[in-house]
C-alpha cells in the first residue's frame, strides 16, 4: 500500500512539474494531420497527407490563389503552341534551399523522373497522373516545351501540384537522403527536423521568392484521432485541425480559443447503383429513387449546413459544369407512381452498402427515405479498409448499390469523377462493373481527346443531361471542407483541400 | 539444460514460420494492393506495377521468397513509398516498448502491493475498494480511458499534454493508460494466489517458529505466489502490445502499432509482415523469459 502511495505521490509531483500545455511561441504555426509521411520525397508517394506537406516545401510550376485561380508559380507565364505543346516560361533567381539557383535543367529533370522516358517499370505512382507527358524539351534556359502524346486538356491542373526538385543535388544525395533528411525544394520553408510518423519540423526559408511566410516555424504533428485532435487545438497545442465533422462544429464554435473555417470542396456524394440486375435495371425505378431523397433536409439537419446539393455527380467549382441541369426534386409521390409503372406496384427489396464511416447517419437517412417510398432498404456498413475495396472495387459485388464519394483528386474538372465512376473501359475504376448507359463512353473519351475547351463544354453539357434522365446513381450534393482554427491564427479553408500556410497569418 | 534451450529455439522457429505464413494468408487474401496505390490508373498501369512488386507469381512463390528474404534479414520496401520496411518497423519498436514496459511496471507496483494486502487483510476496506475498482478497471475500454484522462488531467486541468511524445510529462497519461489496462488481472492473480498460500502448512510453521508476519508475506508465500503472477504478467505482455496499437492511437504516439493499423489500411505487405514478425518476436522472448524465471522460482522444475 505503501509503494503505490508513493508512486502515486512521484506522478502528482512529475504533472506538477511538467509545464502545462506546451506554450506556444508566436513564430510557430502548428498543424495537425491524421498521419506523417514516411517520405518526404515529392514524387514518390501518392497520399494526401504527404501532398499537404510538400506543397509548403516545394514550388510547382502553377499555383492556384484561395479563389482557385491559376497563378504564376516558378513559371511565369504559359500558352498552348498546338494541341499537343506547350510552352512554360520559367521565373528567374528562384533559389533552392541549399542555395542552387534554379534551372531549365531542374525542371526537364523533375518530369524525367516520374516519367521516365524508355523505361518499362515506373518507380512513381504518380505516374498515372502525367502519362500524357510525352517529352519536357529545353528551349533556352528560360523556356521548356511539354510536348504530350494526345491532346492532354488536364495538363495545367495537374501541373498545380508537381513539384520542382533540384537535380544536381538529388544526384549527389540519392533518392533515400533526399526523402529522409536532406530534402531540398524553392518553397516557403525548408525541413529542420523529420521525424517519420511523429512530427516535422521546418522553418521559413529567407531566400523564397515571394519573401518570407508571416510564421517562421511550422510544425506538422501525427494525430489519428479526432478527440485527440480537438483537445490540442483547445489547449493550444495545434493551430489547424482538418475535417472537423458536423457533430463536432458546434462545441469549436462556441470555445474562446477555437473558431471554424469551411470553404466547399469538390468531394461530392452519389448513391452508385447497379445497372446490372433488378431492379436497378430500369430507369423508372432509378429515377423513383433520385425523387424519394430530400437532400435539402439531409444537407441542413445532418450535415450542419456544410453542403450543397448538386444536379448529378458534376460539381459546380468543375469545369464542364451546366447549371441548366436542375437537381431532382424531393418528391416521393411521383418516386412511388414511377416505381408502380415499373412493375413493383408493391415495392421492392434491396440492400445497399457503405464503408462511409464518417456519414454513416447520412447513409442511414438515405435507406429511410427509400424506404418510405417502397424501395426497401437494408443498409450494410462495411469497415473501411481491404474488404470492402476489393468486394466494391476489385469484384464489383456491391449490388444493389453503394453510398460513397469522389474528391476528384483535386482536378476541377468533370472528367476527373465521370471517368472513374462512369466509364466501363476495362482497366477503369468503377464504372466497368456497375453502369451500362448506352453511348456515354463515347461521349467521356470525346470530351477528353481534345483541347477545345469549347467543344468539351458542349459535350460535358450533353453527358449531364444524359446522366439526369439515366440516373446511373442516386445524385446528392457535395462536401464542404471544415477546418478548426485556433483564434490566435487567421486562415481560410480552401476549395481544394490545400492548406497553403503562406497565406495564414496571426492575429493581432 | 541444453536440451530445454535447443527444444526453446526449435519452438521459436516453428512460430516465426506460423506467424509469417499466417500474416502472409490473410493479407493476401484481402486484397490488391495496386488498385489502392494507384487508383485512378489503367490496367496497363497497374500490370506493370504488379509485375514490378512480384505481385504476379504464384502465392507459393511469393511466400517463399518472402521467407528466404526474412531469414537474410531482408523486409523488402514499403509499396507505397520505397522505404525499407524494416527500418520504418525498427525505428518505431522503442517507442512501443518503452511505452509497454512503462505499463508493466506501473501495473505492477499497483497490483503487487495491494494484491497482497486484500489477501492478508481480507474483507478490509481496502480489499473491498480494491475488488469494486478492479471490476471498473477491466470493463473500460483502452480507448475511452485514453480520452477520459486527456480531458480530465490535459483539458481540464492542464496538468499534462494533451498527446505526443517528446517530453517524460507526455509519456505519463498513456503509461497510465495501458497500465489500467492491465493493473485488474494481475491485482486478482495476486489476491487469489496469496490467498491460497498463507494457509498452507509451511507458511503457518514460518509463523510458529516466530517469523516477523511481513517477512512470512514478503520471504514465503510470495515467492510461491508469484508463480502464476510470472505467467500471467507474461501473457499480459503480448496482450499490452496489443493494447499499445489503440493507446498510441489515441496519444499520437509513434510507435509500431500506429504503424500497423496504417499499413493494413493501404495493404502494405512488407511493413505488417515485418512489424507482426517482430512484435511476435518479442512474444516468443517474452515467454522464453517467462520459463526461466519459473525455472528460478520452481526448483523442481528443473529437478524433472
Amino acid at each position: 500500500m505503501k509503494r503505490s502511495l508513493v508512486m502515486v505521490l512521484a506522478l502528482a509531483i512529475l504533472a506538477a512539474t511538467s509545464v502545462s500545455a506546451p506554450a506556444q511561441s508566436k513564430d510557430t504555426l502548428t498543424v495537425a494531420l491524421i498521419s506523417i509521411i514516411d517520405t518526404l520525397d515529392p514524387h514518390m508517394h501518392f497520399e494526401r497527407v504527404g501532398i499537404l506537406v510538400n506543397i509548403n516545401m516545394f514550388d510547382s510550376l502553377l499555383h492556384k490563389n484561395v479563389k482557385l485561380e491559376y497563378e504564376p508559380s516558378l513559371a511565369t507565364s504559359w500558352k498552348a503552341l498546338s494541341d499537343t505543346v506547350w510552352e512554360f516560361k520559367l521565373r528567374k533567381g528562384v533559389r533552392f534551399h541549399n542555395g542552387d539557383t534554379m534551372t531549365a535543367e531542374d525542371v526537364k529533370y523533375s518530369f524525367d523522373r516520374v516519367t521516365e522516358p524508355g523505361k518499362e517499370k515506373k518507380r512513381s505512382p504518380q505516374y498515372g497522373n502525367v502519362r500524357a507527358i510525352k517529352e519536357v524539351r529545353i528551349v533556352n534556359p528560360e523556356t521548356i516545351h511539354i510536348v504530350t502524346d494526345k491532346p492532354f486538356p488536364l495538363l495545367l491542373e495537374r501541373l498545380v501540384f508537381f513539384p520542382i526538385v533540384p537535380k544536381q543535388h538529388l544526384e549527389r544525395v540519392g533518392d533515400q537522403a533526399f526523402g529522409e533528411s536532406a530534402t531540398v525544394g524553392t518553397g516557403p520553408w525548408k525541413l529542420l527536423e523529420y521525424k517519420r510518423g511523429h512530427h516535422i519540423r521546418l522553418e521559413a526559408f529567407d531566400q523564397h521568392w515571394r519573401g518570407k511566410p508571416a510564421f517562421k516555424h511550422l510544425t506538422i504533428r501525427g494525430i489519428p484521432e479526432v478527440a485527440t485532435q480537438v483537445a490540442e487545438l483547445k489547449t493550444g497545442g495545434v493551430d489547424i485541425i482538418r475535417n472537423v465533422s458536423a457533430d463536432l462544429v458546434p462545441d469549436l464554435k462556441a470555445h474562446p480559443q477555437t473558431s471554424i473555417s469551411s470553404a466547399p470542396i469538390l468531394r461530392t456524394h452519389y448513391v452508385h447503383l447497379d445497372m446490372r440486375t433488378e431492379p436497378f435495371n430500369k430507369k423508372l425505378v432509378r429515377q423513383a429513387a433520385n425523387y424519394a431523397i430530400d437532400r435539402e433536409a439531409i444537407v441542413q439537419k445532418m450535415m450542419a449546413g456544410f453542403g450543397r446539393v448538386v444536379p448529378t455527380v458534376v460539381h459546380p467549382a468543375a469545369f464542364g459544369y451546366d447549371a441548366s441541369v436542375t437537381p431532382y426534386a424531393y418528391d416521393p409521390k411521383k418516386a412511388k407512381e414511377l416505381l408502380a409503372q415499373a412493375g413493383y406496384p408493391n415495392g421492392v427489396d434491396i440492400t445497399l452498402h457503405s464503408n462511409f464511416v464518417e456519414f454513416r447517419s447520412v447513409f442511414e437517412v438515405i435507406t429511410q427515405m427509400l424506404t418510405e417510398v417502397g424501395i426497401r432498404t437494408n443498409a450494410r456498413m462495411w469497415d473501411p479498409g481491404p474488404a470492402w475495396n476489393k468486394f466494391n472495387v476489385g469484384e464489383g459485388k456491391a449490388t444493389h448499390g453503394y453510398y460513397g464519394s469522389w474528391g476528384y483528386y483535386s482536378v476541377f474538372d468533370a472528367d476527373a469523377i465521370l471517368h472513374p465512376l462512369y466509364h466501363t473501359e476495362p482497366g477503369g475504376w468503377v464504372g466497368k462493373w456497375y453502369v451500362r448507359v448506352e453511348g456515354l463512353d463515347q461521349l467521356i473519351d470525346q470530351a477528353r481527346s481534345t483541347v477545345d475547351q469549347a467543344v468539351r463544354k458542349r459535350t460535358y453539357s450533353q453527358i449531364q443531361r444524359l446522366i439526369k434522365e439515366e440516373a446511373p446513381s442516386i445524385f446528392l450534393f457535395h462536401q464542404f471542407d471544415t477546418l478548426g482554427v485556433s483564434k490566435r491564427v487567421e486562415y481560410q479553408a480552401r476549395g481544394d483541400e490545400w492548406l497553403w500556410l503562406f497565406d495564414a497569418k496571426p492575429k493581432r | 539444460m541444453t536440451a530445454l534451450l535447443v527444444r526453446r529455439v526449435i519452438r521459436l522457429l516453428v512460430v516465426c514460420l506460423g506467424v509469417s505464413l499466417v500474416t502472409f494468408s490473410i493479407l493476401h487474401a484481402s486484397g490488391d494492393p495496386v488498385s489502392l496505390v494507384m487508383p485512378e490508373a489503367p490496367e496497363a498501369d497497374r500490370v506493370v506495377l504488379r509485375q514490378a512488386l512480384g505481385l504476379d507469381d504464384p502465392l507459393a512463390i511469393q511466400f517463399l521468397r518472402f521467407f528466404g528474404n526474412v531469414a537474410t534479414g531482408n523486409f523488402g520496401n514499403s509499396f507505397f513509398h520505397r522505404t525499407p520496411a524494416l527500418s520504418l518497423v525498427l525505428e518505431r519498436m522503442p517507442t512501443t516498448l518503452t511505452l509497454t514496459m512503462l505499463a508493466m511496471a506501473l501495473a505492477l507496483a499497483v497490483a503487487v502491493p495491494v494484491g497482497i494486502y486484500s489477501a492478508v487483510r481480507r474483507n478490509s476496506l481496502v480489499d473491498h475498494v480494491a475488488t469494486v475498482a478492479v471490476f471498473l478497471g477491466q470493463s473500460m475500454p483502452v480507448f475511452w480511458t485514453g480520452i477520459m484522462l486527456i480531458l480530465l488531467f490535459a483539458v481540464q486541468w492542464r496538468l499534462l499534454p494533451v498527446s505526443g511524445w517528446e517530453s517524460w510529462s507526455a509519456v505519463v497519461l498513456p503509461a497510465i493508460t495501458l497500465g489500467t489496462f492491465s493493473a485488474p488481472l494481475l491485482l486478482r492473480i495476486v489476491r487469489s494466489s496469496m490467498l491460497e498460500v498463507v494457509n498452507l502448512d509451511y507458511v503457518r510453521t514460518a509463523r510458529a517458529k516466530g517469523v516477523s508476519e511481513w517477512m512470512v508475506i514478503l520471504r514465503h508465500a510470495l515467492k510461491n505466489a508469484a508463480l502464476p503472477l510470472v505467467t500471467v504478467a507474461g501473457l499480459q505482455f503480448g496482450l499490452l502490445l496489443g493494447g499499445a496499437v489503440i493507446t498510441e492511437s489515441v496519444f499520437a504516439v509513434p510507435g509500431v502499432g500506429r504503424l500497423i493499423v496504417s499499413s493494413i489500411r493501404q495493404l502494405d505487405f512488407p511493413v505488417v509482415q515485418a512489424a507482426v514478425f517482430f512484435l511476435a518476436m518479442i512474444i516468443v522472448g517474452v515467454n522464453f523469459v517467462v520459463d526461466m524465471l519459473y525455472i528460478y522460482l520452481n526448483p523442481q522444475i528443473r529437478v524433472r
